[in-house]
C-alpha cells in the first residue's frame, strides 16, 4: 500500500466508507448519542475526541455493532449495519477493531492470534494464514515475537500485534478504541508510530484518542464530543487553533 | 464374628472383576456430564426463554436425589413404552445428574473471562460457534479443571448407585458376596479400600495436570 493506492480518497468524492446518519442510542433512559452525523471517506483519518463519558467511544463500538443503538443507520461499505442483520458477523470481517486493553488471546501465541480469523473466518489454510500474518507482524515492527504469548509481551507490543492481527483481515475501516490509554508513556509513542504509519499508507482510520499531538499531525478532521452531541468537527489545524465552542476550548485548555 | 484376613484376601479379586465396569461407567459419565453440562450452559446463555427453560431443567437435576433420578429411568420410563437396559439408565442417570453441576461450574468459568475476549472475537467476525470453541471453551476450562476434577471423583464415587438397578459393578459384586457369606465386613472393607486408592489416584491425577495448565497460562 502506498500514497498512490489511496489516490481516490483525496478528491472527497465516491461514497464514504462509513456513513452514520441521525444516530440516537439510549442506555435505557439515558440518552448516550443525540443525532449523529458522521461520514469518514476512504482513506481519511478521523480523530475523536472530548471528555469522558462524552460517548466517544460507544460511538465507534456502534460502528461495527459491538454497541446496538436505537435510531438512525450505520452504512459501511455500502452496507447497513444492525442488530437485525442477517449475518452481522460477516459484515464484521471488513471493519478492523483495536481495544484500549489489547483484548489479545492469552491462550494463544502471537501467531495464531493473528491467524485464527484467516482460517475461522476467511477459510485460509493454516499456511496462507501464517504468511499473511508474519507480513503484518513485520510492519508493526515484531517479526520475531511470532512464538511467544501475550502474556510475556510488554503493553506496547501486545497493543501492536492487536493492530497486526486487525489489518490481518484486510480490513476497510479501522476503529481504534483509545489505543494508548492503557499503556505506560513510554510505550504510547511505538504505537502511534504505527498508526501514524497506518493512516499515512491510506488506511481509512477513525480514532478514539486522547493523543492530540497525533491528532495534530496525523487527523483529516477532528471531532470533539460532549454530552452524547457532536459538538465541533474542524481540520485540526482550525480545532487547535481557533475552536469555535466555549466546551471544545474549555476542553482544550484542559489537557495544557 | 472376627474379622478374616484370609476372607478379605479372597474376596479381592472377586470384587476387582466389577473394576472395569465401575471404571468405564465412571469415564461414560464423567464424558456424559460435561459435554451435557456444556450444551445445557450454552442453551441457557443463548436467549432469554432458552435461559428460562434451562434454568429450571438443571434446578431440578441439582435439586433430586440421584437415585431418584436413576430408579425414574429405570423403573417409571418403561411405564411410558421406553426400556433402558440397565446399564445404559445408570450411565445417563449420572450423566445428567453431574451435568447440572458441571453447568455450574462452567457458568462460572465463562463469567470469570473478560468480556473484552467476547468483543476481540466478534470485531474479527469470526461466527458465534468458533468464538466457543476457539476462544472461551479453552480459557474457561484453564479456570474450571479443579472443580470438574472433583465432579469426575465424585461421579465414581457414585457408581455404586448402579447397584439398585443391578449393573455388576463392585458395590453390587461385594453385596452379593456378604448375603452369600453372610460376611459383609470383609467385602466392604475390600470395596473402601479399592474406591479410596481410584479417588486418591485421580484427584493427584487432577492436581498434576491444573499444576500444568497454570504453568501454561502464565507464559
Amino acid at each position: 500500500m502506498d500514497l498512490q493506492s489511496s489516490a481516490p480518497a483525496s478528491d472527497g468524492l465516491g461514497a464514504p466508507v462509513v456513513d452514520i446518519v441521525g444516530l440516537n442510542k439510549w442506555y435505557g433512559s439515558f440518552h448516550v448519542l443525540h443525532e449523529i452525523d458522521l461520514q469518514v471517506r476512504k482513506g481519511e483519518n478521523i480523530v475523536i475526541c472530548g471528555p469522558s463519558g462524552s460517548g466517544k467511544s460507544t460511538l465507534i463500538r456502534c460502528v461495527n455493532q459491538l454497541e446496538s443503538h436505537q435510531e438512525g443507520t450505520i452504512t459501511v461499505n455500502g452496507r447497513e449495519l444492525s442488530q437485525q442483520v442477517p449475518r452481522l458477523h460477516e459484515l464484521r470481517r471488513d471493519i478492523g477493531m483495536v481495544f484500549q486493553h489489547f483484548n489479545l488471546f492469552p491462550h494463544l501465541s502471537v501467531l495464531r492470534n493473528c491467524t485464527l480469523a484467516l482460517t475461522r473466518a476467511r477459510g485460509l489454510s493454516r499456511g496462507e494464514a501464517n504468511d499473511i500474518a508474519r507480513h503484518y507482524l513485520a510492519r508493526v515492527r515484531i517479526p520475531e515475537q511470532q512464538d511467544k504469548y501475550p502474556g510475556q509481551l510488554s503493553g506496547g507490543q501486545q497493543q501492536r500485534v492487536a493492530i497486526a492481527r486487525a489489518l490481518c483481515m484486510n480490513p476497510k475501516v479501522m476503529l481504534f478504541d483509545e489505543p494508548t490509554s492503557a499503556l505506560d508513556p513510554e510505550m504510547i509513542k511505538e504505537v502511534l508510530d504505527v498508526m501514524s504509519d497506518l493512516a499515512r499508507e491510506g488506511m481509512t482510520m477513525l480514532c478514539v484518542t486522547h493523543e492530540m499531538g497525533f491528532a495534530r499531525s496525523v487527523a483529516d478532521r477532528v471531532v470533539f464530543m460532549d454530552g452524547g452531541h457532536i459538538v465541533e468537527e474542524a481540520p485540526p489545524e482550525q480545532f487547535f487553533a481557533n475552536p469555535q465552542h466555549a466546551r471544545s476550548r474549555q476542553f482544550l485548555s484542559q489537557l495544557l | 464374628m472376627k474379622f478374616d484376613p484370609a476372607f478379605l484376601w479372597s474376596v479381592t479379586p472377586v470384587i476387582l472383576t466389577g473394576l472395569w465396569t465401575t471404571l468405564w461407567i465412571a469415564v461414560l459419565s464423567s464424558i456424559g456430564a460435561t459435554v451435557l453440562g456444556f450444551i445445557f450452559e450454552l442453551l441457557r446463555r443463548s436467549n432469554r426463554v432458552m435461559g428460562f427453560v434451562m434454568r429450571g431443567l438443571i434446578d431440578v437435576i441439582r435439586s433430586t436425589p440421584v437415585l431418584v433420578q436413576l430408579y425414574f429411568l429405570f423403573f417409571v420410563l418403561p411405564y411410558v413404552g421406553i426400556t433402558l437396559p440397565a446399564v445404559v439408565a445408570g450411565v445417563l442417570g449420572l450423566s445428567l445428574y453431574y451435568s447440572g453441576y458441571l453447568a455450574e461450574v462452567f457458568k462460572g468459568g465463562i463469567d470469570s473471562l473478560d468480556t473484552g475476549q467476547f468483543e476481540a472475537g466478534k470485531a474479527l467476525g469470526l461466527a458465534r460457534h468458533d468464538v466457543v470453541w476457539f476462544i472461551v471453551a479453552p480459557q474457561m476450562l484453564r479456570n474450571v479443571a479443579a472443580p470438574m476434577g472433583n465432579y469426575f471423583v465424585s461421579a465414581l464415587k457414585a457408581t455404586p448407585y448402579l447397584a439398585v438397578i443391578s449393573v455388576p459393578e463392585m458395590l453390587g459384586i461385594a453385596l452379593e458376596l456378604g448375603s452369600n457369606s453372610f460376611r459383609y465386613a470383609e467385602p466392604m472393607v475390600a470395596v473402601g479400600i479399592i474406591f479410596l486408592i481410584l479417588a486418591v489416584s485421580i484427584s493427584q491425577l487432577v492436581r498434576m495436570l491444573e499444576t500444568r495448565l497454570l504453568a501454561s497460562s502464565k507464559r
